[in-house]
């Protein structure tokens, strides 16, 4: 069971379990690369890769070997609401990493010879990211699909703006951020509820006092019209295929309802783009349907990844597949089957102290509505079966949609466009543009 | 409980072998030879079923390979009592976490389920070993799902070449050469009666472990299992053709081109079985060249000389000897050549200056938490268990492994380095960059 605490108006999480000697701590901010300024995409990623590496004015040699030998891990996961970094650690060693993560939490050194390192190390990263056709795709269909918008910053930053982020950009983010209200703390496995407020109130009380920081970003526009984006890439014998357009929002009185219904379409191995794509055709290893939240309306996309040959012919069909979905939406005997599903496979959401403690801490970070997870599996068995098919057409849509193909196009493009009916746009991208 | 089990269904129980401080493992046998090992852990309603096979791509042959992975594919399919995409569909409704992977010397299954519907797990895996239909539309689709596959990982995929040309470069005579997935021209070129016969050889309880890790105990757990596969006859298992791999004595070096912007490099030094003495020492020294960020190796060739993005090791965890690979992705500009140079000071610095203790130490503790990391789950447990018993016959020989690591010393350390990363030993792959050269061009 989750303790729900607050230590100074920091929110702190705490369940214990003592089946492992393992602690884990997660100490998030409630909010993440929406922080960029413009044009300083990765700003955010890059203060907290340097807190984590010049913590207490260490260099981050010594912060690693530190961390490592009290069989510690520690990682900065920066998405666009929230940032978070994640420990672990043998519970022989919690006093002393403990005092690493205060190190690198509230004594950040900022060196500017490591800062100069990362960028340079960053920028080596994002050229090697090219290699990864699947990160490709998920990269252009977000900047395309969510284009003016904040989600549509690259978290790990640009090659044309890395140049620009600075020692003061770092410091004011920082200052900025990291402050009490901004703070929600979670702390699960071989501790307890006295142990944990003990700690965080020690590292809190090291922190300014401030405010949660507002999050001003509107919701998405998404796109208008049916458009196409192919990332042009030399000698693919596949394609990496992205298609979709605005999905969910928690706050949505039909959120439950949509992601029952994405459970029928693509949600698991047996839903209906995997047995059209790869059971009946074998077209594509994978086909998927994504239906993620965040603080504001994210994406819906439908994901495969056929050979170059058959790229064209499998968008047809995922296209009719989605027409279908959409003008008829699911069968009663499908809703039955998915809430089944979807009600007992939540044991594995919840078979660990650290996933019971992680949707909590998921529910104050993306300002969840009251009972998200509590109340999850009433909600699932309540939908019925004119509320799904009722989302679906309220909240896909046919004519705004997104195409997102990474492949050699000069074998795929005439395909994959006249597969695509009242195609409004389409564009070229080499896939080694910034 | 073996007054209504069948013949070849009464049960024994062979061993207990303490799994770490707090849980035990319970190892039963049928008679018909199936293997089954429990680990009751009530710490959630959830059970963990696991069905490990011994046969991996090591058990195929030239002009066959891939076919280890192309049948645990088609273990999803139809059997005698349920229609083709009942299976996966039956699982789903149960709420079952399911997959399976294959690798040099096994086939795994792993399925958790809440514990309620732990009986129907029992029977489809039952129901899928030995009542299985292969017929052609679904070996003809299933074959192209694995040449998508195999374009994901090997062909559009740098690492994943660079490492297949790694293993064929390194091994002329053992099974390892191959790649698991298969070479494309023998994964289309299976029949159905390739499919029928390697089941039969293979898929038997003699030939099988079932570990089950969870919320369950051996008087409900095994009466089922009696039940499921009792009637089940063990197969008679074809004397395995190992051909041991010839000692290299010199160093062995391929080139590929690749549409990438940077060049990479890999390098595979021989290395010992899991199951050698010297799998640990190599191991933790393998965690302090190249083990986080903290190592010799990314502290050299990413921070000092800053000509890497990354680099990284593996020790194979397999029966017989293996690799240790290593694969360098260098910076713009700079030559995989320029990589390999700086990797040799370093080894060759291992050889001959005594490593501290406190870099073992560090070594030491990385490992430590990632077996105990592993064990959150039921069914990292499971897995956990069922992967030492299967390849070295002890499930828990994780925990064991951490006492061999904390013997490990610094003259293990530099006797591993002297006898594994010879460079008459190993294996090189340099990879060109072809975008990389585009751009070059162009500007």
């Amino acid at each position: 069971m989750t303790s729900s605490l607050s230590i100074s108006d920091t929110p702190l999480l705490v369940e214990s379990s003592r089946e492992l000697p393992l602690v884990h701590v997660s100490v998030a901010l409630a909010t993440g690369a929406i922080e960029d300024p413009a044009g300083k995409d990765g700003l955010t990623r890059l203060t907290a890769r340097l807190m984590r590496r010049t913590g207490g004015g260490m260099t981050q040699q010594e912060l690693d070997t530190r961390i490592d030998s009290l069989g510690g891990s520690l990682g900065a996961d920066i998405a666009h609401s929230t940032l978070s970094f994640n420990g672990t650690v043998i519970r022989r060693n919690l006093e002393s990493f403990f005092g690493l993560l205060a190190d690198v939490l509230v004594r950040p050194g900022f060196a500017e010879a490591e800062l100069g390192l990362l960028l340079r190390e960053t920028e080596a990263e994002l050229v090697e990211s090219r290699d990864n056709d699947r990160a490709l795709a998920r990269r252009w269909f977000q900047r395309r699909l969510f284009d003016g918008h904040a989600y549509a910053r690259s978290v790990s930053g640009r090659l044309s703006t890395l140049p620009t982020l600075g020692h003061p950009d770092v410091l004011e983010l920082y200052r900025r951020t990291w402050v009490g209200g901004n703070l929600r703390v979670a702390l699960s496995g071989d501790i307890d509820t006295e142990q944990a407020s003990s700690h965080v109130a020690r590292l809190v009380a090291a922190l300014p006092p401030g405010p949660a920081r507002p999050d001003a970003v509107p919701d998405p526009a998404g796109p208008v019209g049916r458009r196409l984006v192919i990332v042009d890439k030399p000698e693919r014998t596949q394609t990496q295929i992205l298609i979709g357009g605005l999905g969910t929002h928690p706050h949505d009185a039909d959120h439950i309802a949509l992601h029952v219904a994405n459970t029928v379409l693509g949600g698991t191995f047996t839903a209906r783009l995997m047995n059209e794509i790869r059971s009946k055709r074998g077209w594509s290893y994978g086909a998927y349907s994504n239906l993620p939240y965040d603080r504001h309306r994210q994406a819906f996309s439908m994901w495969t990844f056929p050979k170059a040959t058959d790229a064209a012919e499998c968008i047809k069909v995922e296209l009719s597949l989605l027409r279908a979905w959409w003008e008829k939406g699911i069968t009663a005997r499908e809703l039955a089957w998915a809430k089944r599903y979807l009600v007992r496979s939540h044991a594995f959401s919840v078979d660990t102290a650290t996933k019971r403690v992680g949707l909590a801490l998921d529910a104050l970070l993306y300002d969840l509505p009251e009972g998200y997870y509590e109340r999850y599996l009433e909600r699932v068995k309540g939908v019925t079966l004119g509320e799904v098919n009722s989302a679906i057409r309220a909240r896909i849509s046919l004519e705004n949609l997104l195409v997102c193909v990474v492949g050699t196009a000069s074998e795929i493009a005439d395909g994959v466009r006249s597969a695509i009916d009242d195609l409004a746009s389409h564009e070229v991208i080499p896939f080694d543009a910034d | 409980m073996n007054l209504e089990a069948p013949p070849l269904g009464r049960v024994s129980h062979v061993a207990s072998v303490p799994f770490g401080p707090e849980l035990v493992v319970e190892r039963f046998r049928l008679e018909n030879g199936l293997e089954i090992l429990l680990c009751e852990d009530h710490s959630a309603p959830v059970v963990a079923y696991h069905t490990w096979y011994r046969v991996g791509s090591r058990h195929e042959r030239e002009g066959k390979t891939g076919l280890a992975h192309l049948f645990e594919h088609l273990m999803f399919n139809e059997t005698e009592n349920l229609p083709a995409g009942t299976f996966d569909r039956k699982l789903e409704e149960a709420g079952a976490e399911s997959n399976a992977a294959t690798w040099l010397d096994w086939t795994h299954y792993n399925i958790a389920v809440p514990k309620e519907q732990l009986r129907l797990v029992i029977a489809l895996e039952a129901e899928r070993m030995a009542r299985l239909v292969l017929r052609d539309p679904q070996v003809s689709s299933e074959k192209e799902v694995v040449a998508n596959e195999r374009r994901y990982r090997v062909e559009d995929d740098v690492e994943g070449a660079v490492s297949e040309v790694l293993w064929a470069t390194a091994f002329r005579e053992h099974a390892y050469k191959w790649p698991t997935i298969g070479w494309m021209a023998d994964i289309e070129g299976f029949t159905t009666e390739d499919c029928q016969a390697f089941y039969q050889t293979f898929y038997a309880p003699n030939n099988a472990t079932i570990v089950v890790a969870g919320d369950v105990n051996y008087a409900n757990l095994l009466p089922r299992i009696q039940s499921a596969y009792g009637a089940l006859p063990a197969s008679e298992l074809p004397l395995e053709d190992v051909r041991p791999e010839p000692a290299q004595d010199e160093e062995r070096r391929a080139e590929l081109t690749k549409p990438t912007a940077t060049e990479k490099l890999a390098v595979g030094y021989h290395s010992p079985a899991m199951g050698d003495f010297d799998h640990p020492a190599l191991s933790v020294l393998a965690e302090v060249l190249f083990g986080g960020r903290a190592s010799r190796l990314h502290q050299l060739l990413v921070r000092k000389l800053e000509i890497a993005s990354d680099v990284r090791v593996f020790v194979g965890p397999f029966r017989d000897p293996g690799l240790m690979e290593i694969y360098a992705s260098a910076r713009t500009g700079v030559t995989a050549e320029a990589l390999l140079e700086a990797l040799d000071q370093e080894l060759d610095r291992v050889c001959e200056e005594r490593v501290g203790e406190d870099e073992i130490e560090r070594a030491r503790a990385r490992m430590e938490l990632s077996v105990i990391a592993g064990l959150e789950t039921a069914d990292g447990k499971a897995s956990t268990i069922g992967f030492y018993d299967t390849v070295l016959g002890r499930p828990a020989a994780a925990f064991e492994r951490l006492d061999d690591l904390r013997r490990v010393g610094p003259s293990d350390l530099r006797r591993v380095a002297r006898r594994y990363l010879r460079r008459t030993k190993r294996s090189v792959i340099l990879v060109r960059a072809s975008a990389g050269e585009k751009q070059e061009a162009a500007a």
